[in-house]
């Protein structure tokens, strides 16, 4: 109840019983700046470039697309244009029962500060 | 409703055309083999039955790409990634309510057109840049009841099925809302999944398949179409179905072909020369090709020609490589109806021409809800 909340509220001290200040040596670390961001990060596993989502659409709207191999399904995947970047085409590949689904969905880019999701 | 045929001898006191050679507006060198009423109903029956079992699961292809947009997207860029991806039609999704909410469909983009042009509207070029699909579908149901008072005509929610409603509750949603595209979306997850986007054709596509090896079980198929009440047919010619018929000449301008494409209700209009012969065919998914180069930016809709749309979208065909096919497809009306059904089913026709062999004179349309409705009852 009222003794999980924090320190703050007016919960009466019993002596002896006092919560112990926290060790100076849990703050004062100094940010891990340079090793791990030296390094970079791990690279993508190359299975996964075999995406079916850019098979080239110009075979026209209803030219099925191959299989997607089972390795690159529901991973999400984020369109290579080139800059500016206005717009944002995220996609994936999923099975729903004994077929394939590859969708992609257009987004706006947030820019100047607002979060984008 | 017992249609009429024409027979090979009409009783007197028919009107007919004044311009006819003869004065008999049923007159045709052969005589066309009547229908039987029996054969309809068990037509009907056998695709009634076939549609009904079986489910929208079926449309799905193997491995289908389905493209979705947001719907805070600009309205400028939904143009253009629909013109490069090739495709007419998207589902748009919002994030915020975490579902599916419409459709962008090529008349989304004659109306825009059209307000653009409208030198008392509101809307500008430059607002399109930032302009949202969403704020745009809002002040659409205001547009369009200014055009045709009759704002039933564009759902305001949207017309989705799942992958296990059966095929006749798929084709009666686009018959019945007047789309031509139905979103099949499945619940089971927590987040709404988009499967594919179905059509009439898939669903012919479907029927013609099943049928194909016993075409006996549906009689009508072996008729000529001349001799079915289906589709749009040129007064004098056939039955009409009472709407009249349009066609535009090359030189007409496109605001006038956008017109007719909005208001009669129409996805296309066949283009012909002055001898009525089919040259061409302008439909509402060749908005998109406006597109290319920003091309709407300069024109202005009164001073482009239908030719030179025409030619846009020939340009964007070879740009982007699309397998672009025939344009326009054709029959004769003494095809008969499987014939039809098999064209009819091609992807991206939604429509045909029947026309006199030779001279290539227009004599009607038949469109993909012309048949749905005729094989439903």
């Amino acid at each position: 109840m009222n003794n999980s909340r924090g320190q703050d509220q007016e919960t009466p001290v019993v002596a002896g019983f006092e919560v112990p200040r926290s060790p100076d040596a849990s703050y004062n670390n100094v940010y891990t700046a340079s090793e791990d961001d030296g390094r970079d990060p791990p690279v993508v596993p190359q299975h996964l470039q075999h995406t079916v989502l850019s098979y080239p659409t110009n075979r026209g709207p209803a030219a099925p697309l191959p299989d997607p191999q089972h390795v690159v399904l529901n991973h999400l995947y984020i369109e290579n244009r080139e800059a500016p970047r206005s717009v944002v085409a995220l996609g994936f590949s999923h099975r729903f029962r004994a077929k394939y689904v590859n969708v992609v969905l257009y987004k706006p880019v947030q820019r100047r500060g607002s979060s984008s999701t | 409703m017992i249609p009429r045929f024409p027979v090979s001898k009409p009783p007197p006191g028919i009107t007919g055309d004044s311009m006819e050679i003869d004065g008999d507006p049923f007159h045709q060198p052969e005589t066309v083999p009547k229908i039987l009423e029996a054969d309809v109903e068990l037509s009907r029956h056998r695709i009634s039955v076939f549609l009904s079992t079986h489910t929208a699961y079926e449309l799905l292809p193997e491995s289908g790409k389905v493209v979705a947009l947001d719907v805070a997207l600009p309205v400028k860029q939904a143009f253009h990634i629909l013109y490069e991806q090739g495709i007419s039609v998207a589902p748009l999704w919002d994030h915020d309510v975490g579902r599916f909410v419409g459709i962008l469909s090529p008349l989304d983009f004659i109306l825009i057109l059209r307000e653009l042009g409208n030198h008392g509207s509101d809307l500008t070029e430059e607002e399109l840049e930032t302009h949202a699909i969403s704020a745009w579908k809002e002040g659409k149901l205001q547009l369009t009841r200014k055009f045709d008072g009759n704002g039933s005509l564009h759902p305001r929610r949207l017309i989705d099925a799942g992958p296990h409603d059966s095929l006749k509750d798929v084709a009666l949603k686009l018959l019945q809302n007047k789309v031509a595209t139905v979103p099949i979306i499945t619940h089971d997850g927590s987040v709404p999944q988009l499967l594919h986007l179905a059509s009439l054709t898939g669903v012919l596509k479907c029927i013609c398949r099943h049928f194909k090896h016993s075409p006996a079980s549906l009689p009508i198929l072996q008729q000529p179409i001349c001799s079915i009440p289906l589709g749009t047919w040129v007064p004098k010619i056939g039955e009409s179905n009472g709407r009249p018929f349009a066609m535009l000449r090359p030189n007409a301008s496109l605001s006038d072909a956008l017109s007719l494409l909005v208001q009669a209700e129409v996805s296309a209009v066949p283009i012909v020369d002055d001898n009525d012969s089919l040259l061409d065919i302008y439909s509402r998914s060749d908005i998109t090709a406006l597109a290319k180069d920003r091309a709407y930016a300069q024109i202005h809709l009164n001073e482009l020609s239908i030719h030179q749309a025409l030619q846009l979208t020939q340009e964007a065909s070879a740009t982007y490589g699309f397998f672009n096919g025939q344009r326009c497809h054709m029959c004769l009306r003494s095809d008969p109806l499987h014939k039809v059904m098999d064209r009819l089913a091609i992807p991206g026709v939604r429509r045909l021409v029947i026309v006199e062999a030779g001279s290539k004179r227009v004599e009607g349309i038949i469109s993909l809800t012309d048949l749905f409705k005729f094989l439903l009852g």
